[in-house]
């Protein structure tokens, strides 16, 4: 990997994730979540664009139980699942 | 006498001083002394003659000096060479980081765009997932899902397995890999679970979800123009007590 002694050649350089790491789920508080998040990947062929909500609602898990800092849902990329504001038409999920 | 007359340089050769010393005097010890010296030239006849050897001296001078400075360049360039070679260092990560090349550049990605970004629909890019362990731990680790599919710009969500099937409990750390290396630029993770240590009690079983998205600037490079497929590996190493792994910036307590 990057321990080949290629000058010039490109090495991966692993970058640390920007929130940092997931505490471990000890107790499997969100195993429920994940197993509906798993159930719809293998039903839309591991299309990740069509089960948003069950991951959106897994991180939601994470975050009630301390397993994950609270932040809003916009920060994490879910803006469009968010309710809209009365203005505004319902997004798509 | 007249010897150094005779053997003074001048033009006329040594003949013409010789007969000219002979009147007067007693011609015959001056001729004796002539003859002696002629003969004494004429072995050393082999040598150029007066004028030849003043422009073979003076271009001996001049190959000299042109040896000189030839040696005092050369030795110039050799002193340069060598100075190149040292200042070549900080001059090539230099040169990096102006044309970007070498993977020094990353696209610019910080936390605020995850907020604003736009998922851009068209380009469907395949993520595989690949988990590795060094021989030394004893975990059973493994992907959950072999593939998904996703879009650049928009999160994604994926779960990895591990298990801990023996009777004590076992501290490990991981590190990640992407494939092409490339597109590992553009692969962000929000969250994950390398880098940290994490412990597993003895027969315990978790899921590892990794939270990442794709930068949506993925898209416009040319050269990731035929990447469809970005892989994703994590290899679990056991962390032995003090040692320190020296990983990127990563400070954990």
């Amino acid at each position: 990997m990057s321990t080949a002694m290629n000058f010039g050649t490109k090495s991966f350089k692993p970058r640390a994730p920007d929130k940092g790491s997931f505490p471990l789920d000890h107790f499997g508080e969100c195993k429920a979540f994940k197993e509906k998040f798993m159930q719809c990947l293998r039903e839309n062929t591991f299309d990740n664009s069509k089960c948003r909500l069950q991951s959106k609602d897994y991180l939601e898990c994470r975050m009630d139980h301390q397993l994950m800092a609270r932040e809003p849902l916009q920060k994490l990329g879910f803006k469009d699942l968010m309710d809209p504001p009365p203005s505004q038409e319902g997004s798509k999920p | 006498m007249l010897l150094p007359l005779l053997l003074r340089p001048s033009f006329s050769p040594p003949l013409t001083g010789c007969v000219r010393g002979l009147h007067g005097s007693s011609q015959r010890t001056l001729l004796s002394q002539c003859e002696h010296l002629l003969r004494r030239r004429r072995p050393a006849s082999r040598l150029p003659t007066r004028n030849h050897s003043r422009k073979s001296r003076g271009q001996e001078e001049e190959w000299r000096t042109r040896n000189k400075t030839v040696l005092t360049y050369i030795a110039a360039a050799g002193v340069g060479m060598i100075g190149l070679s040292y200042a070549s260092v900080p001059l090539y990560r230099l040169y990096c980081q102006a044309t970007g090349l070498g993977g020094t550049a990353v696209a610019g990605h910080d936390t605020d765009q995850v907020e604003t970004m736009k998922p851009v629909k068209e380009r469907i890019i395949k993520v595989t997932f690949n988990a590795d362990t060094h021989a030394s731990i004893q975990w059973n680790f493994r992907p959950q899902q072999t593939e998904i599919y996703v879009v650049p710009g928009e999160t994604a969500l994926a779960f990895y397995r591990a298990k801990n099937p023996t009777d004590k409990p076992i501290i490990g750390i991981s590190t990640y890999n992407v494939v092409p290396f490339d597109a590992g630029q553009y692969f962000n993770k929000i969250q994950c679970f390398c880098f940290e240590e994490q412990r597993l009690n003895p027969h315990e079983e978790v899921d590892m979800p990794v939270f990442f998205y794709i930068d949506p600037e993925f898209d416009d490079d040319p050269r990731m123009a035929r990447v469809d497929t970005i892989t994703l590996s994590y290899t679990f190493f056991e962390a032995k007590e003090g040692q320190q792994l020296p990983l990127p910036g990563y400070s954990y307590n």
